[in-house]
């Protein structure tokens, strides 16, 4: 079949790899029919994620048509349109018990990698470096997915293709992310990013009952899109001091809870942005946290912080800033399996639809100019899709 | 072995990934686990994943100090003991049948020794991919309390002498059951080095670990993680 493979930092390439076939009596192979570029995989396109390796298929966001089944497979049958979260649960373990899917404890078949970095092993990703288990990705014509009962989710007949989609990654991540924020009435909730996953937990938020949601970015585009969809207030980092318009938007008192959707390779403004560039540009450390830093400086004392961006191990986490402010501090992987019904629910019923992330429809064949468009944010780009 | 925990017959390819992990592990012993971690993630290639895998384990084991003294009289003053533990959702009986059955054990030690019932408390260990000549020794049942523990020894003439046990104890709470693995290598004629990695070509606390790990995915999930046949532009199987 035809793949998007990783072949080092900034170049990807498609290539002809072999099918992926059922191998554990739970797996289905799925036909690809969309599947979506994530902002976590410019972390691994920048070279930025240790344990890629040349060859990897990527991608982890995406929904198909069930075309293979084992023989343990009962919920599941060949031709069902399915959307699959980016995470594998096994749906048996402590972590999938308590709905914590991304945690889950045995579906990563690399766990020893990442053990002694994390002091644990997450649940595997598809298409995301061998520490996160290995698994092939889904910017490929089929898929393979294990444990199909507990990670494939039926789409109802009335979505199409890109209504779905999202449900697998970017939505789940957002909603999780303003979940975490228990809104009441009343509250005040700013998001940084305003990429899939920002754009995603604005409107939740606001889904959730939030009074106002205040988005951050640099780009018009993408702000007029908060705008339009969560009904965003809207502030850009290069033109204002994000902390102080936050404080001074929100009567002195700072958002009630703040949304990091931006995560290791932060854009900012002045000297400390500077000095992160450089430190990452030396690979002297991962991240650059910028947009984590203000969201704890912006945030009201006894406020919630719900980190969504992925970060490796950052050294520059002003932790007493949290302590002082008697923060509650909230992250996760996104726990998808959680949220995944409630989420083509809320589309079934018009609630919400998030396809207008779709900015760029491509064939997999092009999809690495998809990459490049969405890495260099031309043409509008937020989501490139891929359908093979 | 419970119907309700049963595990899969060995098909093709399923469950059978116990070289996951493991073989990434085989290194040579004079590294030590710092330059380990440099060179695996500079490499940035699954191979130097494994590396920095078992880099950061080594790197891990020196900071702490090596492995723990064991306590019991007449060790070896250099043998080397390894003990980790998991929490699994299952009972201490079902956990205990599994380790008891030599098949299972087989399954759950895969990618470092294949394990065949020699007699009633005897099996054949046979070391699956040892850095050099094949390694091979019976091991005796030594303790054997249903539900609370197993032991396994090395009998004499094994190249390392090696001891196993497992035991299992309620979790607090609904969670299971706690298991903990505990495994010893005296070092052949008391040279100096480390024998799990110097004879076998692993490290120890990845070998206990990735049995542990199986032990918890075969009783609770009904099977092992595995990246059999997994496609890439490197062609199929990813092992690392």
């Amino acid at each position: 079949m035809r793949a998007l493979c990783w072949e080092g930092v900034d170049d990807l390439r498609v290539t002809e790899v072999p099918d992926p076939e059922v191998v554990n009596p739970r797996d289905v192979v799925l036909r690809v029919s969309l599947s979506s570029a994530c902002g976590s995989d410019l972390h691994i396109l920048n070279g930025y994620l240790p344990t890629m390796r040349e060859g990897d298929v990527i991608g982890h966001e995406f929904m198909g048509e069930v075309a293979e089944v084992g023989r343990k497979v009962e919920d599941v049958s060949v031709g069902d349109r399915v959307v699959v979260p980016s995470f594998v649960g096994c749906g048996n373990c402590a972590y999938c018990a308590d709905d914590l899917w991304s945690l889950c404890d045995n579906t990563n078949p690399n766990a020893s990698l990442q053990e002694p970095v994390l002091g644990d092993a997450t649940a595997g990703i598809y298409g995301y470096t061998h520490a996160f288990g290995g698994y092939a990705g889904s910017h490929a014509e089929y898929v393979r997915v294990p444990h199909a009962d507990t990670n494939c989710f039926h789409v109802p007949d009335e979505l199409d293709d890109q209504q779905a989609l999202f449900a697998s990654d970017a939505w789940p991540t957002g909603y999780m992310g303003a979940d975490f924020c228990d809104i009441e009435d009343g509250d005040v909730v700013a998001v940084w990013g305003c990429g899939g996953v920002g754009l995603m937990a604005q409107e939740s938020a606001a889904l959730m009952g939030a009074e106002r949601v205040i988005a951050i970015d640099r780009l018009p585009e993408r702000l007029a899109m908060a705008e339009e969809h969560a009904g965003a207030e809207t502030i850009d980092y290069t033109e204002v001091d994000v902390v102080d318009e936050l404080k001074r938007r929100t009567g002195g008192r700072g958002p009630d809870a703040c949304i990091d959707a931006v995560g290791m390779e932060a854009h900012g403004t002045g000297v400390a942005h500077a000095y992160d560039r450089a430190k990452q540009r030396l690979r002297l450390h991962t991240d650059r946290g910028e947009a984590l830093r203000q969201a704890m400086r912006a945030c009201r004392k006894g406020g919630t912080l719900s980190v969504l961006g992925v970060y490796g191990v950052m050294d520059k986490f002003p932790l007493g800033v949290a302590v002082n402010k008697g923060l509650t501090v909230r992250t996760a992987q996104q726990h998808g399996q959680r949220y995944v019904p409630q989420l083509l629910d809320h589309v079934a019923e018009g609630e919400m639809d998030p396809s207008y992330l779709a900015t760029h429809e491509l064939p997999l064949a092009e999809s690495p100019e998809g990459y490049d468009l969405f890495k260099h944010k031309e043409d509008g780009c937020v989501r490139p899709v891929f359908r093979p | 072995m419970t119907a309700e925990h049963g595990a899969e017959s060995v098909g093709t390819g399923s469950n059978e990934t116990g070289k996951q992990g493991l073989s990434g592990a085989r290194l040579a012993v004079a590294v030590v686990g710092g330059a380990l971690v440099a060179a695996g993630v500079r490499r940035r290639s699954a191979g130097g994943a494994a590396l920095a895998a078992a880099g950061g384990w080594l790197l891990y084991r020196s900071v702490r100090g090596r492995g723990s003294a064991t306590e019991r009289a007449g060790a070896p003053p250099d043998a080397q003991t390894v003990e980790r533990a998991v929490t699994v959702r299952a009972s201490a009986d079902d956990l205990y049948e599994r380790w008891r059955d030599p098949d299972e054990l087989d399954r759950l030690l895969a990618g470092f020794a294949d394990v065949r019932a020699a007699g009633e408390d005897r099996q054949r260990w046979t070391v699956a991919e040892p850095l050099g000549r094949p390694v091979a020794w019976n091991a005796r049942i030594t303790e054997d309390s249903p539900g609370e523990a197993l032991r396994w020894e090395s009998e004499p003439g094994a190249t390392v002498p090696n001891e196993w046990s497992v035991r299992f104890a309620d979790a607090p709470g609904d969670q299971g059951t706690e298991v903990t693995l505990r495994i010893r290598f005296d070092p052949p004629g008391g040279s100096v080095g480390d024998a799990a990695m110097s004879v076998f070509g692993v490290v120890p606390e990845v070998l206990v670990g990735e049995a542990l790990r199986r032990c918890r995915s075969l009783a609770e999930a009904g099977e092992t993680p595995t990246l059999d046949g997994n496609p890439s532009g490197r062609g199929r199987g990813d092992r690392l």
